[in-house]
């Protein structure tokens, strides 16, 4: 195995970067978390390929980009179908799926104005993978991107016209992969859904529990000024009888805020690591996907769940990410199994 | 432990962080429980698998924790029992009081100084805040530069320090409209508190002056100047206004 450059980037797309699981462990020092926004397609993607659920893959938000293949090899596809094509000859990659790519040919996550045509429910964000994961130096223990501080990935930023991205390279093409399929029958995330959510501190006492009642009840319009650090909530406005701005405390990913002016605020993986604004709700672990899928202009619900069913729903996660990984690794990817003549 | 002060609270914040709450009033004291508890819990989970490593805030510590294993449930359990011994002095289990003691400790380092040229391009704001204290803009200096402020907790973007208490005379509420674009070492106030910009940014904080120190690079071990704790005196440039 040798580091090649294996893509080049034609057009960056909106926002293209290199997320891997984050930085978990610095909130004591201020330092957003980063990472995926959509860690279970990440895992797809990249199990997709016999990587690591968490190895660096490229996030591709909406547009993604366009890229030129500098060498044969293979790419898993996985999370919102943004359209993805190869370039000149128009052939359509699925998402959930690895695809073989020739050097020459151009691989664009956006295709013929697929992506453009989508509906509200098509999801945000595309990963895409290559075998061994892209490699960038590890800044602070992760190769993910830290827009909010300017470092990890490529220098802290998204991708631009001319990067060059690296990657281990076989000495030869592993083709078997490219037929690897994420397997029928696992649901991929990313296809709508209701958002399982626990209470927060706020949602006590009668104003608190009617706001509750509120957040469950409404559908709600992601607005246009969404990004990494969060989802703005356009619907009612959410009244409460708590101080609009308490002492700050540590706010996990999935946070439900409410901001002064009533607007519901979804926090994601680049929102600071304090924050003093009332917390309604939290995002059950199992449904941080589905937020981190939802595309400015869409709307999202959601549902109070128990703590025992957050619990079961992540278990469920887990294990159909280890079912399907383990599926793929099983499979030899040269038997004609229903799975795949189904593509 | 003071009589007066609040039981702590331990609640789970969604299933994959427990919440431990000591009242809603931001002071040193409470700062300083944080602080000790934060210890108190690194030195007895950080080993353990399935554990975060906790973020203090003003008066509190979130504790991350796998949804499965532990899960909050137990996680709340064990925090509970942690909490009450952090609080009472009692002796933790293997080692646990020693390296709690030393993380404790060590939370409590040598004062920073912050060189820092106050007003004119480096703090725009500077004249702004004398006009909303009514003070001389050579008195907004004096008493900035006069107290010893202790890092509180950090956030909103790395290595960013919520430093306190400010004067009481220097209390300005946060500008109108943010800036959209703050530079890297600009000294800060608003409410109760003083910041330095790590990085540039956003801000919506009275700029007073500006520093050259480096509060984050992210090559450095560790990357952040300040933690939780860290105390910090900020001291006037020789030609700063009201020098």
């Amino acid at each position: 195995m040798t580091v090649a450059e294996v893509l080049e980037v034609v057009d960056p797309g909106i926002l293209t970067t290199i997320q891997d699981a984050g930085r978990p462990g610095l909130g004591a020092l201020g330092v957003p978390r980063a990472g995926a926004c959509d860690p279970t397609s990440l895992a797809i993607a990249n199990l997709l390929l016999g990587n690591r659920p968490d190895d660096p893959a490229l996030e591709c938000t909406l547009s993604g980009p366009e890229l030129l293949v500098l060498r044969d090899g293979v790419v898993g596809l996985a999370g919102a179908d943004l359209g993805a094509v190869t370039l000149p000859s128009g052939r359509r990659l699925a998402t959930g799926a690895a695809h073989a790519v020739a050097a020459g040919e151009r691989l664009s996550v956006r295709g013929g104005g697929v992506g453009g045509e989508a509906g509200a429910e098509a999801g945000c964000r595309a990963y895409l993978a290559v075998p061994g994961g892209f490699e960038v130096s590890r800044v602070l223990g992760s190769a993910s991107t830290s827009l909010v501080g300017g470092f990890g990935g490529l220098d802290g930023r998204p991708l631009r016209a001319g990067d060059r991205l690296r990657a281990a390279t076989a000495t030869s093409v592993d083709h078997r992969l490219a037929r690897n399929r994420w397997p029928i029958g696992l649901a991929l995330p990313g296809s709508g859904g209701t958002v399982a959510v626990l209470p927060g501190p706020a949602a006590t006492g009668e104003r608190g529990r009617a706001a509750l009642d509120l957040l469950t009840g409404t559908t709600w319009r992601v607005a246009a000024a969404s990004d990494r650090r969060g989802l703005r909530l356009e619907g009612p406005v959410v009244e409460l009888d708590v101080p609009a701005d308490g002492p700050s405390h540590g706010v996990p990913t999935g946070t439900i805020q409410v901001t002064p002016s009533g607007q519901p605020l979804v926090l994601l993986p680049d929102a600071g690591p304090t924050g003093g604004y009332p917390v309604l709700a939290v995002v059950a672990t199992a449904s941080l996907s589905i937020v981190g899928q939802a595309r400015p202009g869409g709307t999202v619900r959601f549902r109070l769940v128990a703590p025992d069913v957050a619990r079961a729903e992540e278990r469920a996660r887990r294990d159909t990410l280890a079912a399907g990984g383990a599926r793929l690794a099983a499979t030899d990817p040269w038997d004609d199994l229903p799975d795949h003549a189904g593509a | 432990m003071s009589s007066t002060a609040p039981e702590p609270r331990i609640t789970a914040l969604g299933d994959a962080a427990v919440l431990v709450e000591l009242g809603s009033t931001v002071d040193l004291e409470t700062n300083r429980r944080v602080r000790s508890i934060a210890a108190r819990i690194t030195a007895a989970t950080d080993a353990l698998p399935g554990w975060g490593a906790p973020v203090p805030g003003a008066c509190s510590v979130l504790v991350p924790v796998d949804p499965l294993e532990p899960g909050v449930r137990s996680a709340v359990d064990r925090l509970a029992t942690l909490v009450s011994a952090a609080e009472t002095g009692e002796a933790g289990e293997a080692g646990d009081e020693a390296k709690a003691a030393r993380l404790a400790a060590a939370g409590d380092p040598p004062i920073l100084e912050i060189p820092t040229r106050y007003g004119g391009e480096d703090g725009p704001d500077l004249a702004a805040v004398a006009e909303l204290t009514g003070l001389t803009t050579a008195a907004v200096v004096e008493r900035h530069a006069a107290a010893t402020y202790t890092t509180l907790f950090l956030g909103f973007v790395p290595g960013f320090g919520y430093l306190g208490p400010l004067p009481p005379e220097l209390a300005v509420p946060r500008r109108p409209v943010p800036r959209t674009h703050v530079p890297a070492g600009s000294v800060a106030i608003a409410g109760a508190q003083t910041a330095v910009y790590p990085i540039e940014s956003p801000g919506g904080w009275w700029l007073i002056g500006r520093t050259d120190e480096v509060l984050w690079d992210p090559r450095r071990d560790p990357p952040a100047l300040l933690r939780p704790g860290a105390r910090v005196l900020f001291v006037p440039a020789p030609g700063s206004v009201g020098r």
